[in-house]
């Protein structure tokens, strides 16, 4: 019996999100139903006690804050900037200015909390500054598409926190945690880039004009706001001064004076900015509210305990579970954005995660990891839509551009399965 | 009317904008007070009630600007009919939930002033006042709901295509 009602509930959310009902109210919707039906609870009320008490919490301001220092970020001057010191060092290897994609891609994700902004940010510097050189649009775009992902993984990242919040981990030691697997990645990105280059070297251009030592050292003083910025935010959160949502309130008072300084900062574009943050905040946080409704409902339900039992039965090895993990989280992946993707797993899956032994922290990792690679499979993935843009190709196109990139994060989330110390090893580092 | 009411969502926006700037101020009053040892009872409490508030008065503009998301894969590939009904189911269902959602808001408002419930936290403030924020949000959402279903009716569009894929993930 408890199957069936578990069943219908679940058969009844994809009916009303794949409707086009709003996410956030399709959460709640479900939710009430499947309160007012299977509890004698007093539903409206303990609705609303639930999302105040989850959007007014302390923990959770770090989020529209961090939103709100990546959209000044987005308008300000900093990813020219940040060409123009990094291109001199990049042209010597196999694979040239290629490399800006993916070392623009990581820096700046370390400022900000997306991979969206992170690809959209790169991308309107890099992509036309590769085509006027010459470089093939294939490998230019597929390679700014997977490191555009690293906004996710590396700290601060938007997902953590949701993830942190809902599933009540450290979102500080989640942030540490994603550093080393995010610059693994990177350095794969890397890697792939150079083979590449080493198979076809015809398609690379020419380097530019060469520089002296001196003089790229000199070009590098591009580098010294985000390189500050950076030391602001994961300094603070590292050496334990200050909390994750500290820090992103010194983000965003760093990332304002850096716009100021350089100029990109005037009131209409401070609005703009304001504008904007409060509106995706407001976008995620309706998610949010129906999230932590649906997991209420859920718990009284019984349903993810349920769930748990029925899986511990299967008696599947961790790596069996995880794997189908993966593929359930790309199917998933296929149709809902990655935010949606993440709190829906923690209302009904986490007894079952638990129960399998896997440690919260390296499972945050694991799912932002398979989230990435959701953002670049179609047909929805926000990063696709971003390249979509900025190029006006196709999105199908743009994905198989990427390919070779997702199947180096599959590569990616076993290593972190079989060697979990590359995500575990800096949190336990951290003071305080 | 249709003008007085876009201003009151112009209005409740402006607010959420203040919010979000005192959530900020909150949390980095927080981190100076520390530094300097001076003891500010409740400023987590406040920067929470802050950025709830920036969350809910924003939710009207953002249905405006076509920013809430959901799921376009259905409704992107059946044919231009079935198409219609779902955007009207889905137009009416939102409604009345938002109603649900505004009257429950309301009530906590009123269920908090009637028990007077406190802050568990430092501030131990009454938590009517801050829930007014969240309540005034869920009616203009509701109100803005209504607001799209007439628009419909009317073979208008309330909703905003979304321009560009949000920066949010």
């Amino acid at each position: 019996m408890d199957f069936v009602i578990a069943l219908a509930l679940i058969v009844l959310l994809f009916a009303v999100l794949g409707s086009g009902l709003w996410i956030g109210l399709s959460l709640l919707a479900v939710a009430l139903i499947g309160m007012e039906l299977f509890t004698q609870r007093p539903v409206g009320d303990s609705m609303m006690l639930t999302i105040w008490g989850s959007t007014s919490s302390w923990t959770l301001t770090a989020l529209p804050l961090f939103l709100w220092m990546g959209e000044i970020l987005f308008r300000s001057k900093l990813s020219d900037d940040m060409f123009k010191g990094l291109a001199p060092w990049l042209d010597r290897l196999p694979g040239r200015l290629l490399h800006t994609n993916v070392v623009g891609c990581t820096i700046f994700a370390a400022i900000s909390g997306s991979s969206a902004a992170t690809c959209a940010t790169i991308g309107k510097i890099t992509l036309p500054e590769l085509k006027k050189r010459g470089y093939p649009d294939d490998i230019s775009i597929g390679t700014l598409a997977g490191a555009g992902t690293l906004g996710l993984l590396i700290p601060p990242s938007i997902i953590m926190i949701v993830y942190g919040v809902a599933a009540n981990v450290s979102i500080a030691k989640l942030f540490l945690a994603g550093v080393i697997p995010g610059l693994m990645l990177a350095a794969l990105f890397m890697g792939y880039i150079i083979v590449w280059a080493l198979l076809n070297p015809g398609k690379v251009p020419a380097a530019d004009a060469a520089m002296s030592f001196g003089q790229k050292v000199y070009a590098s003083r591009h580098l010294i706001p985000v390189v500050s910025l950076i030391a602001l935010v994961l300094g603070g959160i590292y050496s334990g001064i200050a909390t994750a949502t500290e820090a992103a309130a010194l983000g965003v008072g760093g990332a304002l004076i850096l716009a100021r300084i350089e100029g990109s900062l005037d009131w209409a574009r401070f609005k703009d900015g304001l504008v904007a943050a409060c509106r995706v905040y407001c976008m995620i946080g309706l998610i949010l509210a129906g999230a932590a409704f649906l997991t209420l409902a859920m718990g009284f339900i019984g349903l993810p305990r349920h769930l748990a039992e029925f899986i511990g039965a299967l008696h599947l090895s961790p790596f069996a579970l995880m794997l189908l993990l993966i593929v359930f989280f790309i199917v998933l992946g296929c149709f809902l954005d990655g935010i949606s993707m993440v709190v829906l797993t923690i209302a009904v899956l986490l007894p079952t995660v638990e129960a399998a032994g896997f440690d919260l922290i390296w499972f945050g990792i694991f799912i932002v990891l398979v989230v990435e690679m959701a953002q670049i499979t179609p047909p929805v993935g926000f990063n696709l839509f971003v390249l979509q843009g900025l190029t006006k190709r196709d999105v199908a196109w743009i994905a198989r551009t990427a390919m070779p990139l997702f199947f180096l994060m599959i590569f990616a989330v076993l290593g972190t399965y079989f060697f979990p110390d590359v995500v575990l090893w800096l949190p336990r580092q951290m003071q305080g | 009317m249709a003008k007085l009411v876009l201003n009151f969502y112009r209005l409740l926006m402006v607010l959420s904008c203040i919010a979000m700037v005192t959530a900020f101020g909150t949390v980095l009053l927080g981190v100076i007070a520390r530094e300097v040892h001076w003891d500010i009872g409740g400023l987590d409490a406040y920067a929470g009630y802050s950025i709830a508030a920036a969350l809910f008065l924003a939710l009207p503009s953002t249905l405006k600007h076509g920013d809430h998301i959901r799921v376009t894969l259905v409704l992107d590939r059946v044919p231009a009919k079935l198409r219609g009904a779902l955007e009207w189911w889905c137009l009416a269902s939102a409604f009345c939930l938002s109603v649900y959602i505004a009257w429950y808001a309301v009530r906590l408002v009123w269920v908090s002033y009637a028990t007077h419930d406190v802050s568990p936290a430092a501030d131990a403030s009454p938590l009517w006042i801050p829930q007014i924020s969240m309540a005034l949000g869920c009616i203009g959402f509701a109100l803005s709901f209504g607001h799209a279903l007439v628009e419909r009716w009317r073979g208008g569009s309330f909703i905003a295509a979304s321009a560009d894929a949000a920066h949010v993930e």
